[in-house]
């Protein structure tokens, strides 16, 4: 019997995933890497070590779950998250650790850059909003405060490229992690002069850029051997997270959205356009050249929640923090809708879309003295969920959405599910499989594989779960709090950059 | 002198308050407060602590402290001087009944939390009382008796250092701090049950808790950082073989070249040719 296998190298772990070719999943495991934050505004990961993890949950996969039930893998796909780079020197050495899309290091570049007409130009060139999460910044900056390391580098890469580098020689990209660099021009599928220029960099200095489908690259024979796969097998460059899981939760009809929600999130369109956005909220990123994903990321998903549960969570009876998180769950569920007038801004983390500043701040609004501790459990949720419903509002103006499809940890959780219905009145499924991620790339495996005639017929065998309708009552009631939560990010713009410059300057 | 490793123990009463009292120094052995009465204002490290009664502070070698302004303000205090070994390096010496294990373990406990050793403890008092008696009184059996009771202020103070550190409410803090230490001296043979005290946990809890949030096993984990640095080491091309075998914690070069070979088809030879 024949198998896929999907490499994604997420976040905070690679996760490998086995599925038949039919797509049910055979097997899949976990490994976890560290992410290192050595100042405020940096996040670091090690390239050595994220490999190292990676070869060996994949090799552990193969050898203890795969081949002892007789299957062989004929095809192994890549996915992973976007906007890391990792700098390396002429010999192929990492010079240091790869930088993450948490980053915010670049944080006067993107501003400065922003304000200018070449910004806006890099925008519509590009698709990628001006922001530090981006390699164009990231390069940038380098360039003005580590010109030492910028001098030694040879080439800049995502660390996918790096990894497949590793494992085949070849230094690649494909065009849905590339799209997402904000040095794609994603209208000619070249890179983008007037981008490589800002950042300082030729296109020598860059992977070679491939379609998702591309496959011309082969195992090094030493990796073929210590996994024990045949040199025939296909090694797929694959796509990014947010494209894979867009095609993974099966919203291919064009009055469709997808809303994923992990520690942090997304709302996403797909269609054969690319969007044009003159107040630079919202991102194009390509799965195909006729395949542009459409949509805003926000950094304060489920992750502020998990802030919350360790911050103020019961941990004399929890175990530990989920057990903690499903207490405060219940404690929520338990008050009315809008949290009593509670209203709670997510940004802890700083914001992307739609308003994209990385000083924005956190903030509980209309706290009166008959609030208790419950009605802030209930408002944390809310706000996070209205800051989705914000970015969603973004995309209205340019599609008529009539049904979300919802994925990720955060955001499958029944009571969430329905919260995002309300907020947004409209249905809401959940998908029958466990990780739109890796379907989304078995898909597209099984899609160059012919298994199905188009990236469209692959879509639509994903099948929904379980459905949440809106109350309209319940609607009424957020849509009144959410023009004070849209209202009030507006008018403390000025007081965000108060507040996190004297952060910056006066907290340890 | 009975006891050279106690370099000082006072039970002081503090009236007045005078200029130049408790001046800021760096010390060179372990420092141990515990506060009895009044509010004391210290700056341990550049950083400002107010300690009030039932605050236990420790200082370690090389750590600085002194009261703010130089001043000792007014109150009642136990304070305990104990002499560190090896340059500071090792703070349980020869005195102490621990095995060698749990020394270590302490060791690492204490220096892993060093920004943060000041704690409530009012257990503290009555081991500082007792302290107090042996060494006034010797009677028989004493020598014994003052020793333990130091073990028992060292095992107390980490215990309670990992409680503070609320590994359960935040592991993945927890797990990058162990993931730190390891790297810092990953020549050491790390044991499950020294990584396991160290963010203080029960070593089949930490083995659980490790491999639901890695996916790995703790050596397993230990084994992928020590290969991690290897290749970095070999990409460098500059330290010969066995040293890097040596100190990232392999126990000899072949054992390093069958691990690494075994993960990556390669001998660390081979790799550093590609």
């Amino acid at each position: 019997m024949n198998c896929i296998i999907i490499i994604e190298m997420g976040t905070d772990a690679v996760k490998v995933f086995a599925f038949d070719l039919s797509g049910n999943l055979i097997s899949s495991s976990k490994g976890h890497y560290p992410t290192f934050h050595e100042q405020p505004d940096h996040s670091e990961q090690d390239p050595e070590q994220m490999f190292i993890t990676m070869l060996y949950i994949l090799k552990n996969l193969l050898i203890e779950k795969i081949y002892p039930k007789k299957y062989t893998v004929t095809c192994i796909c890549f996915g992973s998250s976007m906007h890391s780079l990792l700098a390396v020197d002429k010999e192929g050495i990492p010079l240091g650790n790869a930088i993450t899309w948490a980053d915010n290091r670049g944080k006067k570049e993107a501003a400065d850059l922003k304000q200018s007409s070449l910004g806006e130009e890099i925008y519509r060139a590009t698709g990628t909003p001006i922001h530090p999460m981006s390699s164009l910044i990231k390069i940038a900056w380098m360039k003005n405060h580590d010109p030492e390391k910028f001098r030694l580098a040879k080439k800049f890469m995502p660390i996918k490229t790096y990894i497949i580098q590793q494992l085949t020689g070849a230094c690649v990209i494909d065009y849905s992690i590339a799209s997402a660099t904000g040095l794609m021009n994603i209208h000619n599928l070249t890179w983008d002069e007037a981008a490589l220029e800002f950042a300082g960099i030729t296109p020598e200095e860059l992977p070679d850029l491939h379609p998702v489908f591309y496959s011309g690259v082969t195992l090094k024979k030493e990796y073929q051997r210590v996994l024990k796969l045949s040199p025939t097998v296909k090694i797929l460059i694959g796509s990014s997270d947010g494209c894979l899981a867009t095609l993974g939760a099966g919203v291919w009809e064009n009055s469709m959205a997808t809303i994923t929600i992990e520690d942090s999130g997304a709302f996403r369109i797909i269609g054969d356009k690319i969007i044009e956005d003159p107040k630079q909220q919202i991102f194009n990123y390509l799965l195909t050249e006729k395949h542009i994903i459409t949509g805003g990321p926000t950094s304060n998903g489920g992750v502020i929640f998990n802030w919350f549960a360790k911050q103020f969570g019961d941990f004399t009876e929890a175990f530990d923090i989920d057990q903690s998180m499903e207490m405060l769950i219940e404690e929520a569920a338990g008050v009315e809708v809008g949290s009593g007038g509670l209203i709670f801004l997510p940004f802890l983390h700083g914001e992307r879309a739609p308003i994209w500043n990385p000083n924005s701040r956190g903030c509980y609004f209309g706290v009166n003295i008959r609030h208790e501790r419950k009605h802030f459990i209930r408002a944390t949720i809310e706000g996070i969920l209205y800051e989705m419903y914000s970015i969603g509002r973004t995309l209205e103006p340019h599609r008529h959405i009539e049904t979300l499809s919802i994925n990720g940890s955060f955001a499958s959780i029944p009571f969430c599910a329905q919260i995002i219905a309300d907020l947004f009145n409209k249905p809401v499924s959940t998908i029958s499989h466990a990780d739109s991620i890796g379907m989304g790339a078995f898909l597209l495996s099984a899609t160059e594989m012919g298994i199905y005639p188009s990236l469209e017929q692959a879509s639509k065998t994903v099948t929904m779960h379980q459905t949440y309708l809106p109350n309209a009552e319940n609607h009424q009631v957020y849509a009144q709090y959410f023009k004070v939560f849209e209202s009030l990010i507006t008018k403390v713009a000025d007081e965000f950059d108060a507040i996190s410059d004297l952060q910056q300057r006066y907290s340890q | 002198m009975h006891f050279p490793h106690i370099l000082e123990f006072t039970h002081k009463k503090n009236n007045t308050i005078q200029l130049n009292s408790f001046n800021s120094n760096v010390t060179d052995c372990i420092c141990m407060y515990y506060i009895l009465e009044g509010k004391f204002s210290w700056m341990i490290d550049l950083q400002q602590h107010t300690l009030y009664p039932g605050d236990f502070a420790v200082v370690l070698p090389g750590q600085r402290i002194g009261g703010e302004n130089g001043i000792l303000n007014i109150g009642a205090l136990f304070g305990l001087k104990i002499s560190a070994e090896d340059c500071g390096k090792i703070l349980l010496g020869k005195w102490s009944g621990l095995t060698k294990k749990e020394k270590l373990s302490i060791n690492q406990i204490l220096l892993v939390n060093k920004q943060q050793l000041v704690l409530k403890l009012k257990e503290a008092q009555v081991l500082m009382h007792n302290l107090q008696l042996e060494l006034q009184n010797e009677e028989v059996g004493f020598y014994t008796r003052v020793n333990q009771l130091l073990d028992e202020l060292f095992v107390l103070v980490s215990r309670q250092l990992i409680r503070q550190n609320s590994s359960r409410r935040d592991f993945p803090q927890t797990f990058l701090k162990l993931e730190q230490t390891l790297r810092q001296n990953l020549a050491h043979q790390w044991t499950v049950e020294e990584m396991a005290a160290l963010i203080g946990m029960g070593t089949t809890a930490f083995t659980e808790k490790v491999k639901n949030y890695s996916g790995f096993s703790p050596l397993n984990y230990l084994i992928n950082i020590r290969i991690t640095e290897a290749t970095k080491l070999l990409k460098k091309n500059e330290v010969n073989v066995t040293d890097i075998a040596l100190s990232t914690g392999f126990y000899s070069s072949q054992h390093f070249s069958t691990t690494f070979k075994k993960l990556t088809g390669y001998t660390p030879s081979e790799f550093r040719k590609k």
